[in-house]
């Protein structure tokens, strides 16, 4: 689970791609999730994917990547099957499993390559209250955190005699409410800790507080931002105009 | 019996924690393991019901290897009380809580019904037995997941600091705790900061430091040598630093304060 999570979780870098402003960031993953939207073939989508794994490959997070795209395979096998079983169409639910591993990819580059105080950087520039983006930012930073958490709540229940990968799906899913039940309070708890904490140190003293660290987008960035935004104008032109149908 | 034989273990993020540890803990033994943050001492203990395989070497309990077997299973053997109560309680009640570990080893209903008021009765806990562990206070946490390892009576019991937390009451009943598991044969490995709880249990001592140890006998003898201590971060013992000041005899340093005293008046003319 642990090995799973590296593919959604950021890890400081200090590749080329890493170092650029996160609204750079965040505009490469919309245009990448855009293009995975526009594309109506599944060669086109592999293109697509061949660009964010070069995006990887710059960010030098390939292997991180191969596991979001190794997690996303199990829902984007279920798409399939379901698509499939509705339409009875074999090229749509193929368009559509593949689209899904594109989509959940595009996003998982930007948070697997934008901190959170690049996440809440961005969340400003977009003008959103400072309580959401406060909470949301802070949801992220404690994933980790939660997921210690499990891994030593499942620790101290096995002490105690659960056997958690016995039995049938119903019985392992009963045996998941100890490791649920403190997860859960515990969380709770922390919460009404942080929140406390919060107070203390003065959060929401002052309706504008100042930042420590300012953004300010460099020439690269700008450069950067200006190419994707030519690129995808040159794919959305290519799929609807230049290449041709092929139906695989 | 445990045994530790060349066991190194690395975590995922490649912090070596363990680098070549033996170790053999006999059956009856009481262990403290002291050492700075970070030496790898919980990391040890979490190997014994085989929580962590080791990557090298090989730890056993009672000759069987723990890479064979799952930590349900030696943890009928092994009892561990973890630092954190809060990653264990769950139930709707202390007794329940207490009943949890008792189902899942199979006990009969009547076994398990006279454990659960022996361990409530034990550890102070008999007027909450209906209510919810969680509104405990953080010591009467700590009691009752003590208890519910007792409860299933493992022939050795891991506390993993067991004294944060608690009062100096509460810190001399576990002593009398420990105290008493020894008397009763079981093995008893506790890892802690706290020296001036373990010094009057004159546990046989383990001092670790970046995952090896580098001290390992009986505390009168482990806890006079300050210069390992000082490498591991471990404050001596107040009585054992007094004792020095004074001039005692090494070999019989003061365990406790009437040994100081008796000291002192021998010495007056």
């Amino acid at each position: 689970m642990m090995w799973l999570s590296g593919g959604f979780l950021f890890r400081s870098s200090s590749s080329y791609y890493h170092r650029l402003d996160p609204r750079v960031k965040l505009l490469i993953s919309i245009l990448m999730f855009v293009c995975a939207l526009l594309a109506r073939y599944i060669y086109e989508l592999v293109l697509v994917m061949a660009f964010m794994a070069g995006v990887a490959v710059t960010a030098k997070v390939l292997a991180r990547v191969g596991r979001t795209m190794f997690l996303t395979a199990t829902f984007s096998a279920v798409i399939f099957v379901v698509n499939f079983l509705v339409t009875r169409n074999l090229v749509s639910s193929e368009l559509y499993a593949v689209r899904f591993v594109a989509i959940v990819v595009s996003t998982s580059l930007f948070f697997i390559t934008a901190s959170p105080d690049e996440l809440e950087q961005v969340m400003k520039t977009f003008r959103m209250p400072r309580d959401v983006v406060f909470a949301f930012v802070t949801a992220v930073r404690f994933i980790p955190v939660m997921m210690l958490d499990t891994f030593q709540i499942m620790d101290a229940q096995k002490s105690r005699g659960l056997e958690m990968q016995k039995g049938n799906v119903f019985l392992r899913l009963k045996n998941m409410i100890p490791v649920l039940i403190p997860l859960v309070v515990n969380a709770v708890v922390r919460s009404g800790e942080l929140a406390e904490a919060m107070e203390s140190r003065a959060y929401g003293a002052v309706p504008k507080p100042t930042s420590l660290v300012r953004y300010k987008a460099r020439g690269v960035d700008k450069a950067v931002a200006v190419a994707a935004v030519a690129l995808f104008a040159l794919t959305a032109y290519s799929f609807y105009v230049v290449l041709p149908p092929l139906f695989l | 019996m445990i045994e530790f034989e060349g066991v190194s273990f690395t975590h995922p993020n490649g912090v070596l924690a363990l680098d070549n540890v033996d170790l053999r803990i006999e059956k009856g033994e009481t262990l403290a393991i002291v050492g700075e943050n970070g030496a790898g001492k919980t990391t040890l203990v979490r190997h014994v019901t085989g929580l962590l395989k080791p990557a090298k070497g090989r730890v056993s309990v009672d000759g069987v290897d723990t890479r064979t077997t799952t930590t349900a299973t030696l943890s009928r053997k092994v009892g561990v009380a973890f630092q954190n109560p809060d990653h264990q309680l769950f139930s709707e009640s202390v007794e329940a809580e207490m009943a949890f570990a008792l189902k899942n080893f199979g006990f009969e209903p009547d076994v398990v019904a006279k454990r659960v008021s022996w361990g409530l009765q034990t550890f102070g806990l008999e007027e909450y037995r209906g209510s919810s562990p969680l509104i405990l206070s953080g010591g009467e946490k700590k009691r009752l997941t003590l208890a519910c390892i007792l409860a299933w009576d493992p022939d050795a019991v891991i506390l993993d600091e067991p004294t944060v937390g608690q009062d100096a009451l509460q810190k001399e009943r576990l002593a009398g705790t420990v105290r008493m598991l020894g008397a009763a044969g079981k093995t008893v490995v506790i890892v802690s900061h706290d020296i001036e709880f373990l010094w009057p249990m004159q546990p046989r001592v383990v001092v670790m430091k970046s995952g090896r140890i580098v001290a390992d006998g009986p505390a009168a003898e482990v806890m006079q040598r300050r210069e390992a201590l000082d490498s591991a971060r471990v404050a001596q013992p107040q009585l054992v630093a007094f004792g020095q000041e004074l001039g005692a005899k090494p070999e019989r340093p003061f365990v406790d304060a009437l040994g100081a005293r008796r000291f002192i008046e021998g010495r007056r003319p």
